[in-house]
């Protein structure tokens, strides 16, 4: 099987992997119009515990709060948990979806203009590389046992029953809170590693005018990040603190917290875990199906050059002039770009490179994707600036 | 409890285990009975004194290779710590080497350290997966049987940590047939490095250090 097969046959299994976690939180509306009732055990026992609360209690028994039987704020955490949070989330995730879909129907997929080059220019380091996938690995497996934690009662019961699904969320929850504490430190990674270059700067916001051209076939100038990138990276961070400083206040209660904080902490918590997951779907999307020679960027470090002088082209410009395009993957020239540095000091006017020459232009972007130099084939050698 | 899981906890657990240990003496005995060329030379330096300086220094790479290796040192050693630990002081393990296997305990690490150094083990495993697979040298002397290799420890880390609320006994049998896998798969495959690593130090250094090479 070629390697393009095996590409496209992983991206179908990740697509409809996907489909089915955006899928699923569409059965609790059904399961609700066939009329299934959950039944609370102890309701009656509470009730009657309720009403003979007056105050805090006396116990022997030590820890926050232990003296307070009853806490009626615990009702008000349930009611946002299960008529808010729930469903609206669910609108968001499924909305998120629709959009998608309807772009991908209209849109199509983003196509190299004018083809491949087989060209290559390197785009990712290895350590890049590997603190992206480490957080997205981490991100999944939390995204996954989070929306199961969140939507199993209704999607899964019908499913798998009642003791099927205590298995598979005893399950998820030891695997999120075993896997929480790695959040924090994938998202620290990803500062350091991704942080340099995501400063927002004018053309960014000539970008967004164009809405990064995708909706025509204008491109909108771009260094090594571009706004959409750039507004990713600071929705990560953001979003990976708020996620982070809540997640080890519910995970780790050994610190005092009481009841209130942990609910406010568990209120952030899920909000900011919706809109991070449906963040995230934009991201997924315009990064496999949504766009040709994306991927490739974070699986072998590599972009052609046809699609970096198309959608980064002042980083292409100035790889060209730096003598970095054209490489041959897999050999120790590879090995030597890989070992001690990144890529981008270039298209940064506050890097470490040498200044730009102002009089030389960035390459034409036709539609041809041409303008790419004989000279920067692997095979060819290479003058360097 | 089922038949299925009654055979994970019986004999398959005994099958895997005697595999396991058999194959493991096996490998080991077979390298250590290999003969190489007989050294005609004097010796010009102690033997000895190579294989200390080979098997202890070795805990830390060679300077020139320290600043391309770095993420993979540190993660390796977060991984095998945490696993160590985890093995040894992890509360589970601990009640299932009394009960099991020894007739005695030890006192486990708290709860809480122990959701800490399963964090620790799996950032390590899955950054030097990953440093494996996107590396151009590592990737290219990898082999399927690596993978292999790696996947099953990870499986067995990951339904570990499914089986933590000990309320299953399915996710319990679950993590033990996926523990009887990798002890299975161990003896023939690179996880022999748990057991060869000083052995191969200890050879060089020896080699080495009889014929007066500092390295």
């Amino acid at each position: 099987m070629s390697k393009h097969r095996r590409y496209r046959r992983a991206l179908r299994w990740s697509l409809l992997l996907l489909a089915l976690v955006l899928v699923l939180p569409l059965v609790p509306y059904a399961v609700a119009a066939g009329g299934t009732q959950f039944n609370t055990p102890g309701v009656e026992l509470w009730d009657a515990v309720r009403a003979r609360v007056q105050g805090p209690m006396r116990t022997q028994v030590e820890g926050v709060q232990s003296n307070q039987l009853i806490n009626y704020w615990g009702d008000q955490w349930r009611l946002f948990r299960s008529q808010l949070l729930v469903p609206i989330g669910a609108v968001m995730l499924l909305a998120m979806l629709g959009i998608i879909t309807v772009f991908y129907l209209v849109r199509g997929r983003i196509e190299i203009e004018g083809g491949r080059s087989g060209v290559l220019v390197p785009r990712f380091s290895v350590n890049q590389r590997v603190v992206h996938w480490l957080a997205a690995t981490v991100f999944i497996v939390l995204g996954l046992t989070g929306l199961v934690l969140l939507y199993g009662r209704y999607v899964l019961v019908p499913l798998l029953g009642p003791e099927g699904f205590g298995v598979t969320a005893s399950a998820c929850k030891e695997m999120h809170n075993l896997f929480g504490p790695l959040f924090p430190v994938a998202i620290l990674a990803i500062m350091f590693s991704f942080g340099r270059g995501n400063s927002f700067r004018g053309i960014d916001f000539q970008w967004f005018l164009k809405a990064g051209g995708l909706f025509g076939h204008a491109m909108a100038d771009s260094g090594y990040y571009n706004g959409g990138q750039k507004t990713w990276f600071w929705l990560t961070v953001l979003f990976g603190i708020a996620m982070s400083v809540t997640g080890l206040i519910l995970v780790f209660p050994n610190f005092g917290q009481g009841r209130e904080a942990m609910a406010v902490a568990h209120v952030i918590h899920g909000v900011v875990a919706v809109g991070f997951i449906t963040a995230s779907l934009g991201h997924i999307y315009i990064g496999t199906l949504g766009m040709e020679g994306a991927a490739e960027s974070m699986t072998n470090g590599y972009v052609d050059a046809a699609w970096a002088k198309e959608h980064h082209n002042l980083w292409y410009a100035e790889m060209e002039r730096a003598g970095m395009v054209g490489v041959s993957p897999n050999t120790m020239e590879e090995v030597k770009r890989h070992d001690d540095r990144d890529f981008r000091g270039f298209g940064q006017p506050l890097g470490r490179r040498e200044p730009l020459d102002p009089t030389v232009s960035p390459p034409n972007r036709g539609p041809t994707g041409g303008g790419i130099s004989p000279a920067a084939t692997p095979s060819a050698p290479k003058e360097s600036t | 409890m089922s038949s299925i899981a009654a055979f994970v906890d019986g004999p398959f657990w005994y099958f895997s285990l005697t595999v396991f240990v058999v194959g493991v003496l096996w490998r080991l005995i077979g390298l250590l009975s290999m003969r190489g060329n007989k050294e005609l030379s004097q010796p010009r330096d102690s033997a000895t004194g190579g294989v200390i300086h080979s098997v202890l220094s070795r805990f830390i790479p060679v300077a020139g290779s320290q600043s391309r290796i770095r993420v993979r040192t540190v993660a390796s050693y977060l991984f095998h710590i945490g696993l160590f630990l985890i093995l040894i002081f992890g509360a589970p393990h601990v009640a299932f080497y009394e009960s099991r296997m020894l007739g005695f305990g030890w006192t486990p690490m708290p709860q809480w350290l122990f959701f800490l150094v399963s964090a620790i083990a799996f950032l390590g495993l899955i950054v030097l997966w990953l440093h494996r697979i996107m590396y151009p040298v590592t990737r290219s002397v990898t082999t399927a049987s690596d993978h292999i290799a790696t996947g099953l420890v990870f499986w067995v880390m990951l339904t570990g940590c499914m089986a933590l609320g000990e309320s299953s006994e399915f996710l319990r049998v679950l993590h033990l047939f996926m523990a009887e896998l990798l002890l299975l798969y161990f003896p023939f495959s690179s996880l022999m490095h748990a057991f060869y690593w000083h052995v191969a130090r200890a050879h060089t250094g020896a080699h080495y250090g009889r014929r007066g090479v500092k390295v």
